[in-house]
């Protein structure tokens, strides 16, 4: 099945299938025009753009009878088909590429070098050493053989996506290209504004290029499982919309909610970045038959994907500082230079999480299957769901264990406005029920292949030069001090406090 | 199941059991949304009730033939009447009721 999971799709999702004919945009409850434009019989046809000979048909030819789609691992594969990567050069684009590569399709990308920049302005680096993408380019060409389309362009230039997006006709499009930082976007107004700016209109921006120009493409579009926020009822966080069977009482009536957007509670300037753009996605989906996948996805973490194994050149960045590292890849960092892993406020936070590989898997089935014209739908990107404090516990298990380093845990004053301790249920069924996801990567493993490769010298070199950059100097309200240091401990001494983490697959 | 303008008369109006049909579109958020309990409710009426589905922009005339204006439409057509029609979202609650009315008559 998990192979399989798209066979039965058809050309109404195949992104090469031009709609002709009776298209009738109209909203949920809105009345039919009957007045000339709605002709008995006169039914949507498509125009194969990969087999013109077909003439003009009925969209009903499934992925599984098409010659145009070939059965892979991760399901039926459009061939060649072309994929455009917004934000190419970032953590998650670059190797996306690499497997999208790998997996023979033809892909092309842009970016204009933003988090390098940000990286750069607060005064940290990459630990893994990356080459410039000139040089990036050159190392695929070797070592996988083939040519990535790359153009330095600002998402915001709108005359140049534009051209390039013309000029390529991709069959999906990755939107990676935005500001992945909460603090970053809560350091000062000028930061705030630059992330929403880039995030907000820059998508915006795009939705209407691709109305234009590539009505049929699909826009799998990053975000982040923070726009839920972590509601202290413990209600669970549905993916996006209201499942029908989810209803609402009041007084002594019920109604579904089945359909409706479940509620946003972001957490920071960058989150409401997240969540706008989930709406001008949502509305151009309904008004123009634009088709995306919102992909809310867990904190990543993790430094391995078969194709980054292939060569040193090809690896992708890591960032640990306090504003583009993510909570486990910053862990790993310190208990590799013997500083005690922070946890922040009472450290029982609980987030979603998933591994680079799981990730990218994903995003290859999601790019597959696209949705049909229309379609608005939302995932929940996560494979597990950890509490901080014992996310701290097994990376320190594995440092002491299986590499002798004496980590150490400590917990200082919380810089950011959020509930340390509070209730959290995830449901995450589409990815493994509608696409076949299976996680392949175990924690603990991750977390040693991490250590591993940043303990190499030249990389944990690097961390040392960076290392205080880790620590957390602005608040939410945009101060700027020193946090103070609330108690450090011994990994295994602590009882383990706070909600159990419910996850419903 | 899906039906189209084809084969609606052999599936719909010619059926032994009485029949809920969905009318939906792709774009249809709500609609998409309803396919879990429609699954659900298959199941649990297996041989009193027909579930069925049918798009309105794959499909012209039965549509237009039974007037819908928005989707999601639910309508239970028996002997080739309609006895029930209703637009919006529903519960899972309030779908089988409909059932359970139409099964009681």
């Amino acid at each position: 099945m998990t192979n399989l999971h798209n066979a039965k799709k058809t050309c109404w999702n195949c992104p090469a299938a031009k709609l002709m004919g009776n298209v009738d945009f109209r909203a949920c409850g809105q009345a039919r025009d009957t007045l000339g434009k709605t002709a008995e019989g006169e039914e949507i046809l498509i125009e194969c753009r990969r087999r013109p000979e077909l003439g003009y048909f009925e969209p009903n030819i499934a992925f599984e009878q098409c010659s145009e789609w070939e059965p892979s691992e991760y399901g039926y594969i459009l061939k060649n088909m072309k994929v455009m990567i917004l934000g190419i050069d970032g953590y998650l684009g670059w190797t996306l590429a690499l497997k999208l590569i790998n997996l023979g399709f033809q892909v092309s990308g842009l970016d204009n070098y933003t988090r390098r920049d940000c990286v750069m302005e607060k005064g940290s680096h990459t630990v893994v050493p990356i080459l410039r993408m000139t040089e990036r380019l050159i190392a695929v060409k070797e070592v996988l053989g083939k040519d990535i389309n790359f153009r330095r362009i600002d998402l915001n230039d709108v005359s140049k996506i534009k051209e390039f997006i013309e000029e390529i006709k991709p069959e999906a499009i990755v939107h990676y290209a935005e500001i992945p930082s909460a603090p970053y976007s809560m350091a000062n107004m000028e930061h705030a504004v630059k992330v929403q700016e880039n995030n907000v209109l820059g998508t915006l921006k795009l939705l209407w290029i691709m109305k234009e120009v590539v009505p049929e493409t699909s826009l799998i579009k990053l975000g982040t499982l923070g726009e839920y926020g972590t509601p202290l009822t413990g209600r669970p966080l549905f993916e996006g919309l209201f499942p029908a069977d989810a209803t609402i009482k009041w007084e002594d009536r019920e109604w579904s909610l089945g359909g409706e957007t479940t509620p946003r509670d972001p957490v920071s300037f960058y989150h409401v970045s997240k969540v706008q753009d989930t709406f001008n996605v949502l509305e151009a989906c309904k008004y123009w038959w634009l088709r995306s996948y919102d992909v809310m996805q867990g904190v990543i973490f993790g430094v391995f994907t078969e194709e980054i194994a292939m060569d040193k050149k090809l690896r992708t960045r890591f960032d640990i500082d306090e504003w583009f590292g993510t909570v486990i890849n910053r862990f790993v960092a310190q208990s590799v230079i013997g500083i005690p892993l922070t946890l922040y406020g009472k450290g029982e936070q609980i987030r979603g999480f998933i591994a680079l590989n799981d990730a990218m898997q994903c995003m290859v089935r999601l790019i597959i299957s696209p949705p049909e014209p229309g379609q608005y739908d939302v995932v929940n990107q996560v494979s597990g769901l950890y509490k901080l404090s014992e996310l701290a516990e097994t990376v320190a298990k594995v440092g002491n264990e299986k590499f002798n380093l004496n980590v150490k845990i400590q917990r200082i004053e919380n810089p950011r406005v959020e509930a340390d301790t509070h209730p959290f249920e995830v449901v995450s069924r589409k990815l493994p029920r509608v696409f076949g996801f299976t996680p392949q990567v175990e924690l603990e493993d991750e977390i040693e292949r991490m250590i591993k490769v940043l303990l190499e010298s030249e990389i944990k070199n690097r961390i040392e030069m960076k290392k205080h950059t880790v620590f957390p100097v602005t608040t939410w309200q945009g101060e700027k001090r020193e946090m103070r240091n609330l108690e450090k401990y011994e990994p295994g001494t602590k009882e383990i406090k706070g909600y159990k983490p419910i996850f419903d697959t | 199941m899906d039906v189209n303008d084809k084969n609606f008369e052999e599936e719909v109006l010619k059926s032994d059991l009485p029949v809920l049909i969905e009318f939906w579109a792709s774009w249809c958020v709500p609609c998409k949304a309803m396919d879990y309990v429609l699954n659900e409710l298959e199941k649990e009426f297996i041989g009193k009730i027909k579930i069925v589905k049918l798009n309105v922009d794959r499909n012209k005339i039965i549509p237009k033939k039974y007037e819908i204006s928005g989707i999601p439409t639910f309508m239970v057509i028996k002997e080739r009447k309609i006895k029930d029609s209703k637009i919006g979202a529903l519960s899972k609650n309030d779908l089988k009721k409909i059932i359970e009315k139409i099964l009681a008559n």
